[in-house]
């Protein structure tokens, strides 16, 4: 789930950033800092879309270094259990197959793709039903339910399943938006 | 940055966080008790992360006082197992999550498939289960499992400073090698290294994937590992997910089917180093040493000059590979010989590869002559094992029956009788070129010179 949230956090900047361009250097910087990373509170941050405020700025002794307390808004990106998502695959084998939804890895095992489902071998390996009329492979789009989530420093990890109804392949691509 | 400055911020923030999640769940959660799981498991983030150390100590103290609880025990699983049958088995691990019913799981049991993805482990019962499935699939499709090393078998490789002068046009003169040559002769700036696939290992590949489903299986770092698959397999056919390198192995400088998918009783391995296969011998088919370098014919001790500097290479269609594909092919067609009555799935390729290995010198009796120091238990030596395996008969005395000695010495007496009786006279490599090239080699083309002789020579 997406979520558009603001938060705070303090940013060292070199002496040599102060001059007029002080507030572009600090946005900067932040962006470089917080886009892209993760934790276990918020999730992933996707992008930064404002600034809110920034603090007063705190002399660091010896240094020089001068500490911004910075509130920024931002889109975040957190996947919870029971969740409904749609993820690309990303791998096929034996085992189940690993999606991607964005920076979330979801890993779906064989034990919860549906047993009409099997797999078949070879170079483009999938899962396939008996009549042939469903097919997951690599590049497929998949929409599966979350059933258990771990956040890592940079990394979302979660368990999918798609043995549950309208799970599964999502056939028409203007479907997922 | 500190911690001690970043903590409150956060703490504040994600009040908010919580109160718009709040405000905003309250609006719907009558609708749907699966929102309200989210609600809760919101709610829980926080505890998770100030709690976490408690949480953590209480597991494992969990973990390291279980006799503390045996008392009740009994009661506890009476109680557990026997409402839910369809209590989760924890298959596997994912991310520290099992991979069945997505709960947090913290041991570290079961194999690790590293190779597959980092973070995924799986237990003993589930891979079990695994090669029982898979094994039924892969024999409906007339296929078996084998394991291909890289380095030496379907490969060479050097590091571009180990190229001596010699070698130097293989970099200089690019232009000029023969077309088979640049096609199979790669230099990858990256790793600093030159890597010459093996001839003929292109077909080999295309052939060998209609019967078996291939693993890469090398000693060599991940990277390595992948980057010449994407040498050998462009268009990645042929191997996908299943390279194992060197990090994969469960234990150190050994090589092990543990953590290949594939029931041992149907994998082939190709290999040119038998000591790291100690517990699959049975599976393993030697190869032949490929040297194309001179680094690498080097690191073995040879001191002749290598292919690349003889401008040289093995045979397109009568090396090594090219060899072992026919043996593939017969051991194949042995296994799923539709004239034999028992069930596929009792079949052992194992059996089949002796078989073949058997046909070698079949019908052969060898004596052997000044080959083994004296003192020396015969039935141990290498030669007279290899000889075994490959279907001839080993005699300490001579008879009538024995077709073949093998010396290394003319002069011996055995020698001697050989000549007399006109029976086969070998030097000890005609067995291991048998051995090789899967066939048995003809005898005139592996003479015994006599130590006179060599000594005639010397003085010349």
């Amino acid at each position: 789930m997406f979520f558009h949230i603001v938060l705070e956090r303090n940013m060292q900047l070199h002496p040599r950033h102060f001059g007029r361009d002080l507030r572009d250097k600090i946005v900067s910087k932040l962006m470089k800092d917080v886009e892209g990373t993760c934790s276990g509170r918020h999730g992933f941050i996707v992008a930064i879309t404002g600034i809110e405020s920034v603090g007063k700025g705190l002399i660091r002794d010896g240094t020089g270094f001068v500490t911004f307390p910075v509130k920024y808004q931002c889109v975040v990106f957190r996947p919870f259990k029971g969740e409904v998502v749609e993820a690309v695959v990303t791998m096929v084998n034996k085992m189940g197959f690993f999606a991607e939804a964005g920076p979330v890895q979801i890993f779906v095992s064989n034990h919860l793709i549906p047993d009409d489902m099997e797999f078949q071998s070879g170079d483009m390996p999938n899962y396939t039903t008996s009549d042939g009329s469903v097919k997951i492979q690599k590049d497929s789009e998949v929409r599966l339910k979350i059933i258990g989530t771990r956040v890592d420093a940079t990394e979302i990890f979660c368990i999918g399943t798609i043995k549950d109804d309208f799970l599964g392949v999502i056939s028409d691509p203007g479907a997922t938006s | 940055m500190s911690l001690a400055a970043d903590s409150p911020v956060h703490s504040s923030s994600s009040d908010d966080f919580a109160a718009l999640l709040d405000a905003e769940l309250d609006i719907i959660s009558d609708a749907s008790a699966d929102i309200q799981e989210v609600a809760e498991e919101e709610e829980n983030i926080d505890v998770e992360e100030g709690d976490y150390d408690l949480k953590f100590d209480r597991a494992k103290r969990r973990k390291v006082e279980p006799y503390e609880n045996v008392a009740d025990l009994p009661s506890s699983s009476s109680q557990g197992s026997s409402p839910n049958k369809d209590e989760c088995q924890h298959p596997g691990v994912y991310a520290g999550m099992c991979m069945k019913c997505g709960i947090k799981m913290d041991d570290e049991s079961g194999v690790a498939f590293g190779y597959i993805h980092k973070n995924l482990r799986l237990a003993n019962d589930e891979i079990s289960r695994l090669r029982e499935k898979d094994l039924k699939k892969l024999l409906h499709h007339k296929k078996l499992y084998l394991v291909l090393d890289l380095d030496h078998t379907l490969l060479n490789s050097t590091r571009l400073v180990d190229l001596t002068v010699e070698e130097g046009h293989l970099i200089d003169q690019r232009g000029a090698l023969p077309d088979t040559l640049k096609r199979d002769l790669f230099r990858l700036g990256s790793m600093q290294m030159m890597t010459k696939l093996r001839p003929f290992v292109h077909t080999f590949l295309k052939s060998a994937s209609s019967m078996f489903e291939m693993y890469i299986y090398t000693m060599g770092e991940r990277p390595y590992a992948l980057e010449m698959a994407k040498l050998l397999d462009p268009g990645d056919v042929y191997f996908n997910s299943r390279i194992i390198a060197q990090g994969d192995c469960t234990q150190r400088h050994q090589k092990g089917l543990d953590i290949v998918l594939g029931q041992e009783s149907a994998v082939l391995i190709l290999d040119d180093t038998e000591a790291v296969w100690k517990k699959h011998k049975d599976n393993l088919i030697l190869m032949e040493r490929y040297h194309f370098f001179a680094s690498s014919s080097k690191h073995f001790g040879f001191n002749c000059k290598s292919l690349s500097e003889l401008r040289s290479d093995e045979s397109e269609s009568d090396g090594a590979l090219a060899t072992v594909l026919r043996v593939l092919l017969r051991i194949h067609s042995l296994f799923f010989d539709p004239g034999r009555d028992d069930n596929l799935l009792d079949r052992d390729v194992r059996q089949a590869l002796r078989t073949v290995r058997e046909e070698v010198l079949m019908g052969c009796k060898v004596v052997f002559s000044r080959v083994f120091p004296t003192n020396f238990q015969a039935e141990q030596h290498h030669l007279w094992k290899i000889a075994m395996q490959l279907g001839a008969t080993c005699s300490m005395e001579l008879d009538s029956s024995v077709t073949h000695v093998i010396s290394l010495d003319a002069g011996t007496d055995k020698s001697r009788w050989a000549v007399q009786e006109k029976k086969f006279l070998v030097h000890p490599r005609w067995i291991e070129a048998s051995n090789y090239l899967w066939k048995r080699q003809p005898e005139e083309n592996f003479p015994v010179a006599s130590t006179v002789a060599l000594l005639d020579y010397s003085l010349k």
